[in-house]
Formats: structure tokens, C-alpha cells, sequence
């Protein structure tokens, strides 16, 4: 899995949970988890994220 | 073998009203939310028609209510302001802690029971049938049976895919918001909405008073040209003088669906409402009003199908009612969104200053062959604008 969540930015929104094609993203109390043998690498998440606050982990 | 005759997952207002109503016809109700405290956290611009109370019937408690709105401001990217000041403008910035709590209190008083901290994670399947749902409260594997399921869980809207409903939002087809609560503000007796392609692509930014100097400050932009927050900050310096001595108090953000509400409403003795269905103004992006609506006729068609044993097939009603309310006026506005996303500043600004406030009426009211008429000799040396605007008139 590419992406990751930077949890000091995070709000907690659920706008990633609903763009993310592959169900991946679960938002629970004050943290988001992603799945990553669900995860396809998309990156629609990082792109939705009003926080900019998913983002492609640096190699 | 049933636990409850229904069950509604998701406790804003949507979720709230479903209970309420199914309960109010003697059906057993359960209604559950995933976080510990309802409302919270606010993800949304808590902005809302009065009308919606003549309509559903229910007052909007004094201690929700913020501030009251009498007015609509349209800003083009030049500044042009037209407003909007009629009966159909007026309506309150509401608290949604506050309001969606009393929500969830009317639904208990009626009669349903409430879980918070409660949530689920799949639907128990019997042959094409869900017969339940399974998750976790507070911490201790939940499961529960019953013979509806309203899907009423927001933008993330995971119910309904579960089920093989297609309600994922896309980049294109949907508004990402984000808004700062602020505070040592002016603001007027109006809502603000601003349209610039700068700080606002294919969606707008807003000032949605909350009090006598606090506003709800934010942005909704579509997920391909960069993350919300950035056109935020752009919005904030493009009026930094009305923001300067604004204070931080909150972030709020979340998705916006903006596009046709799902197709598939109802499947087998699953209903699906509100955000989680895309029943989203497409224009204003305003959801609360719809899934209040959605969530009063699907509980009704619930709690009736359940008390006095109807076919399957009667939940389809609430599809039908649905439909029949609310499918024209979402086409048209549609269509309104189709052109305004495709305008550039420029043509903004052009039909800013070609419109006045009575202009701003007829759009909303739908009446888009009058105003086009009057767009004439913009369109006369604007070619380019003619087939994009030409949408409102098939």
C-alpha cells in the first residue's frame, strides 16, 4: 500500500471512506484504517481528502 | 427470529426522521450511529429552509438555531452581488449537535430505541434477502436481525454498497468541502455564496453566519483540482480584509454527492436515504431538507409494510413517492449545475452583471427560458457559451 494518513491533519470527515472504490477505508472514532490487502493503490483518496491529509508515502 | 421490525443505520437527520416515522406507525425501531455522541462531528455548512418545517411538520428548537437567515447572496467572481431576499430565502444556520440530538430524541419519544457507539460493518444475508446487520457496540460484537434495513450512514454510504448498490461517490460527481468556524467577523442576516473559478473550481465558497460575529467560512470543490483546503486559504486571502481579524474556532469538512440521486432507492427490504443516496441538492449542495423528506417517506412505507403485513414489493413506495416529489426538480438543477461548471470567470462576471435579483428568482423557481431570453447579447459575443447555456433550454 502507497498511502498514508497523516493523523495530525485528519478530521474525521468520511470523505475518503466514500470515494474509495474498494470499501479499504473504515472511519472509526477519531481514526481512519485502511485496509491495505484491499488497498489498489488509486490514490482517489488522496486526491479527495479536503485536508490534504492522505498522502503518497515517500519511498 | 426478528429482533426489531426496523432498523436504521445512521442517526443524523435523515436516519433520525426514518426512525421517528416508522416508529410513530408501531413498528419496533432500532436506530444506531457509529460515533459516541450524536452530531458530532459536524461535517457540514448547518445551513437550512424554513420550509422544511411546514413540510414535515416539526419546529426547529430555539436552542438549535444559530441565526436566522432571511437572505441569499450570489457573489460573481467580480463581486457583482445578486440577492435573493423572498419567503423561499428564509431559514436558519442551525447547530447540528444541537439539532440532530433533538432529532434523535423525537425518534426515542416516538418510540424507537437508540444505540450510539454503534457500528456496522456488513449486512447478514439470507438468499437475496438481508435479514440483519453485524458490527461491533462499545466494544462488544453486535449483531441484530430485522425485517427492514434503512441505510441512512452519510456520504460514506458503505450499507448500501454492502448490499450492491452503486452509490460510490466519484472525484467528478462529487463536492469535497471543508469550513472554518470563525469568529470577529461582519456578517448580515444572509447567507454568502461566492462563484470563482480562482478559489471555487465547479463549486463555491460560503459565509454562513452562526452569530451576532462568527460565521461558518468554507469551500466545496470537486476532487480534481487539488484538496479543499487549499482553495480555502486562497478564499481567505481574496477577502482578507473581511477576514482579518478572524479567529479559528473549528474545522468541519466532508464529502457533498452532487449529482442524480441512486437509482436503486430500494433493494429487496433495503432502503437507502439521504446522503448515503446521494439525495443532495446538486446546486447547493444542501442535504439536510431532502434526507429529512427521504427519511419521513421511507419510515412511513417501513413502519406501514411491517404493522400490516404487505408485500415486498410495497417498499417500493417510497421509490415511487420519491420520485414523483422530488426526480424533475433535481433534472433541472442538474442541468443548472452542467452549465455553471462549465462557465470561466469571464462568463461568470458577464452574467452576473446581465442578471438582477428578480432574475436570480426565475433561475431558482426553474424558469431558465426567461432569463437565457435575456442573455442574448451576451451570448451574441460569447459563441463559445451558446451550447453550454443551450443545455437549459432542452
Amino acid at each position: 500500500m502507497v498511502v498514508e494518513v497523516d493523523r495530525d491533519k485528519c478530521i474525521y470527515c468520511g470523505a475518503c471512506v466514500g470515494v474509495c472504490p474498494k470499501m479499504a477505508i473504515v472511519l472509526e472514532e477519531n481514526v481512519i484504517k485502511i485496509d491495505a490487502t484491499k488497498c489498489v493503490d488509486c490514490l482517489i483518496c488522496t486526491k479527495a481528502c479536503p485536508m490534504n491529509a492522505i498522502k503518497k508515502k515517500e519511498k | 427470529m426478528y429482533d426489531y421490525d426496523v432498523i436504521v443505520v445512521g442517526a443524523g437527520p435523515g436516519g433520525a426522521f426514518a426512525a421517528k416515522e416508522a416508529a410513530l406507525q408501531g413498528a419496533k425501531v432500532l436506530l444506531v450511529d457509529r460515533r459516541k455522541e450524536i452530531g458530532a462531528p459536524v461535517r457540514c455548512g448547518e445551513g437550512l429552509g424554513a420550509g422544511i418545517e411546514k413540510e414535515l411538520n416539526f419546529k426547529v428548537p430555539k436552542e438549535a438555531i444559530d441565526a436566522y437567515i432571511n437572505a441569499a447572496e450570489l457573489y460573481g467572481p467580480n463581486g457583482k452581488k445578486l440577492e435573493l431576499r423572498t419567503k423561499d430565502s428564509k431559514g436558519y444556520v442551525i447547530d447540528r449537535k444541537k439539532f440532530d440530538k433533538f432529532l434523535v430524541e423525537e425518534a426515542a419519544r416516538a418510540g424507537a430505541e437508540v444505540l450510539v457507539k454503534t457500528r456496522i460493518d456488513d449486512l447478514k444475508k439470507e438468499g437475496s434477502k438481508f435479514v440483519g446487520v453485524i458490527g461491533n457496540s462499545m466494544g462488544e460484537k453486535f449483531e441484530a436481525n430485522a425485517k427492514v434495513i434503512i441505510a441512512a450512514d452519510g456520504g460514506e454510504s458503505l450499507i448500501a454498497r454492502k448490499a450492491g448498490i452503486n452509490s460510490l461517490a466519484t472525484l467528478y460527481e462529487s463536492d469535497f468541502g471543508v469550513e472554518y468556524e470563525m469568529v470577529g467577523l461582519d456578517v448580515k442576516d444572509a447567507i454568502e455564496i461566492y462563484f470563482s473559478n480562482v478559489f471555487a473550481p465547479r463549486g463555491y465558497a460560503w459565509i454562513f453566519p452562526k452569530g451576532k460575529d462568527s460565521a461558518n467560512v468554507g469551500v466545496g470543490v470537486d476532487g480534481l483540482h487539488g484538496n479543499a483546503i487549499i482553495f480555502l486559504k486562497k478564499f481567505i486571502e481574496a477577502y482578507k480584509e473581511r477576514f482579518k481579524n478572524a479567529k479559528i474556532v473549528a474545522i468541519k469538512g466532508g464529502i457533498i454527492p452532487v449529482t442524480m440521486y441512486i437509482d436503486e432507492l430500494v433493494k429487496q427490504n433495503l432502503m437507502v436515504i439521504g446522503e448515503a443516496a446521494h439525495q443532495v441538492d446538486p446546486i447547493h449542495g444542501g442535504g439536510m431538507a431532502l434526507a429529512m423528506e427521504a427519511g419521513s417517506i421511507a419510515g412511513k412505507v417501513a413502519g406501514t409494510y411491517v404493522t400490516q403485513n404487505k408485500d415486498l414489493s410495497y417498499l417500493q413506495n417510497y421509490k415511487k413517492e420519491w420520485d414523483k416529489k422530488e426526480r424533475k426538480t433535481f433534472e433541472k438543477r442538474l442541468k443548472l449545475r452542467q452549465v455553471l461548471e462549465k462557465m470561466n470567470d469571464e462568463d461568470l462576471n458577464a452574467i452576473f452583471n446581465a442578471l438582477n435579483d428578480e432574475d436570480l428568482q426565475k433561475v431558482i423557481d426553474g424558469r431558465y427560458d426567461i432569463v437565457v431570453r435575456k442573455l442574448t447579447r451576451i451570448l451574441i459575443s460569447r459563441p463559445s457559451l451558446v451550447k453550454v447555456i443551450s443545455v437549459l433550454l432542452k
